[in-house]
């Protein structure tokens, strides 16, 4: 569940940063515009994974709907510090999907 | 109703959601707790021992067997609940024979003491239960009457639903749009936000609710196109057939359930037993039937073993027929209550819940704030209506968390030996919603908002010192014993009543520079600090 929402909050967050308006808000300087135009076709591949994830974990039944849980779930923090802490956003959208990954790997943490 | 479409949706966007928005808000907060409304029972009954995790499933069945056959002889169909992560207490449940003139006896569940092997005899409480049973069977109701006023605001909110989709014009432009602003437009982005970002679960839990009560709402239409045996039928078909087996009167011992579940070990290699079902106990019929994390959405028959209790035989047999409409209806149903939700997960199902809650609040609050500068523009002051709405919202979206909180109090002080004690918690539950709501008449509408948010943080945060006055289950003894799920309901307590404490100082600040600033200004500002009262209902 760690996992899908950190995957979401980064598929999400470049989503995001593919418009100019939010982009102005969370980076100091521009970005090369080839790179800015790949966001958000990596975003739709990240959610996708997520997706894939999810089910993978879940099965068909509820995998689909923990995902839009997910989703939910990270949208909110992000749109938040979007709004008071813009600049943490890059940050914590690289770090989480990262440590979620090692969390879900080692395997020590059963809540999931 | 005028113009365009847009237009007349938006008309119909904000009465609909007016006109019901109070009653959502009450079934909204009330069912989100509702998640968690096992954690909350468990809360409400401290007498409940502590759980040993490092006892068998094997003699905890010993334990339950042994309890049932003295106390619920006569009775056929024993359930025995194994400690889960959600209610850690070891408990056995059955069907008392019904009393005069009712169809069916009530269901208890029994909570037993590991050591002694005997009842554990806990105070009279409506429990968590009780708090999730009123977002759908209004508290004093007849259930008829509320199963209709239930669905007749759920339907309207199915309709607020799609036409706030429909009047939205920026829905993926200003998708992570949220604008701190005073006033109008910053409300207008909290309202969008929230509605947004959890859209799913909103057109989900709405929809699914409706399905509930299905034959209640369609009645009409059912009737005139089936007749009796079609009728029948057809919730055969919705409803999953399960094998029942009936008692043959013929008393005989059964075998220990435990050494049959050393068989259904074997055959999962877990210990993931999560309840067993007996059926014709003690009877040459007897069967026991042990489930593993059982949900319609997940049904899976390797989930269920059943087993022949006086042979000790496996039995291969499912022992539920869905059909595909029984798998979509009862898939609804998991969706909505969440069941098969793990920890992390129900967490996710009461946070998009709150983000539900605090969307009907700014909706509300949103109403408010469109027409507040034309109304104390008025000679005579703001109208009735406008009045009304405006004392209607403090006392729902600050009041009813402090009745809620009023509800876990009374269960704490009143005398233990009452009788109907546990009517009474809820009667106190709404006596306190009552006095709320008739509150901000005889005040100034700001201050009528402060007093409440600090009325309520002070509620909420003394509720951890209350339960260490009346319990010897308080966080000294919870935290350190590792007793998270009771540790938990007092420590979200202290953070839902620093919320409203972070909220009411907030407001106080934006309060005393709003009176440096000029008249025509003042009506914005005020608002601004709502929006962190909706804040607290999220953590409400």
């Amino acid at each position: 569940m760690f996992l899908l929402i950190s995957f979401s909050f980064t598929a999400m967050t470049l989503f995001c940063l593919a418009m100019p308006k939010h982009r102005e808000q969370v980076l100091a300087r521009e970005l090369p515009l080839w790179f800015v135009a790949s966001f958000r076709t990596l975003a739709w591949i990240l959610l996708a994974l997520t997706f894939y994830i999810s089910v993978d974990f879940y099965g068909w039944s509820i995998g689909p709907a923990l995902f839009f849980g997910a989703l939910s779930g990270a949208l909110l923090p992000l749109i938040l510090s979007l709004t008071y802490y813009p600049k943490v956003v890059p940050l914590l959208a690289t770090l989480l999907p990262v440590l979620a990954y090692f969390i879900s790997t080692t395997g020590q943490v059963s809540f999931l | 109703m005028k113009g365009n479409f847009r237009q007349s949706m938006k008309w119909l966007h904000t009465w609909v959601g007016l006109v019901v928005g109070w009653i959502l808000f009450f079934m909204f907060l009330t069912g989100t707790l509702g998640y968690f409304y096992q954690e909350i029972t468990r809360w409400m009954e401290p007498e409940r021992p502590f759980v040993e995790h490092n006892i068998s499933n094997e003699k905890l069945i010993d334990i339950a067997q042994v309890y049932l056959k003295k106390n619920a002889q006569g009775i056929d169909e024993w359930d025995i609940m194994l400690p889960n992560v959600r209610d850690q207490n070891l408990r056995v449940g059955w069907r008392h024979a019904p009393e005069p003139g009712k169809k069916r006896g009530r269901y208890k569940i029994t909570v037993l003491d590991i050591e002694s092997g005997s009842k554990v005899e806990s105070r009279a409480t409506g429990g968590g239960r009780l708090l999730y049973r009123m977002h759908y069977r209004l508290h004093y109701l007849s259930t008829d009457i509320s199963y209709w006023i239930v669905g007749f605001c759920s339907m309207l909110m199915l309709l607020a639903v799609i036409t706030g989709v429909v009047i939205h014009k920026k829905i993926f432009t200003d998708f992570f749009t949220f604008r701190a602003k005073k006033g109008l437009l910053g409300w207008l982005d909290i309202h969008n936000v929230l509605s947004v970002i959890a859209l799913p679960f909103h057109f989900m839990i709405t929809y699914s609710g409706l399905l509930f009560f299905l034959f209640t709402y369609m009645v009409l239409s059912t009737n005139l196109q089936v007749n009796e045996d079609e009728y029948n039928e057809m919730r055969k078909e919705i409803f999953p057939r399960t094998s029942q087996v009936d008692s043959a009167n013929q008393p005989t011992e059964m075998l220990a359930i435990s050494s049959l579940y050393k068989q259904v070990n074997h055959q999962w290699k877990t210990n993931e037993l999560s309840y067993i079902e007996v059926s014709a106990a003690d009877d040459i019929n007897a069967r026991a039937l042990f489930v593993r994390h059982e949900t319609d959405i997940t049904y899976n028959p390797e989930d269920q073993i059943m087993i022949n209790a006086i042979t000790g035989e496996v039995i291969s047999q499912k022992t539920k027929q869905y059909t595909v409409t029984g798998i979509i209806h009862n898939g609804f149903f998991s969706l909505h209550e969440g069941q098969f939700s793990g920890p992390l997960a129900r967490w996710i199902y009461f946070f998009t819940g709150l983000i539900g809650t605090a969307m009907i609040a700014s909706g509300l609050v949103l109403w408010t704030t469109k027409r507040k500068q034309q109304q104390m523009k008025k000679p005579q002051g703001p109208d009735f209506g406008y009045r009304l709405v405006e004392q209607l919202n403090i006392g729902t979206i600050v009041g009813l968390p402090i009745a809620i909180a009023m509800y876990f109090y009374a269960n704490r002080l009143l005398p233990l030996g009452m009788t109907e004690r546990a009517d009474w918690e809820a009667n106190v539950m709404f006596i306190s919603w009552a006095l709320l709501l008739i509150y901000p008449a005889f005040r100034p509408k700001s201050k009528a908002w402060l007093e409440q948010l600090q009325l309520a943080a002070l509620v909420f945060c003394f509720m951890p010192i209350l339960n260490m006055l009346t319990t010897d289950k308080h966080l000294g003894v919870t935290i350190p014993h590792g007793d998270w799920n009771y540790a938990g309901f007092d420590l979200t307590m202290l953070f839902i009543g620093g919320a409203f404490a972070f909220s009411a100082y907030k407001f106080k600040q934006l309060q005393g520079k709003e009176s440096k600033v000029k008249r025509d200004r003042k009506n914005m500002t005020t608002d601004n600090s709502i929006m962190l009262s909706k804040e607290n209902k999220r953590a409400a």
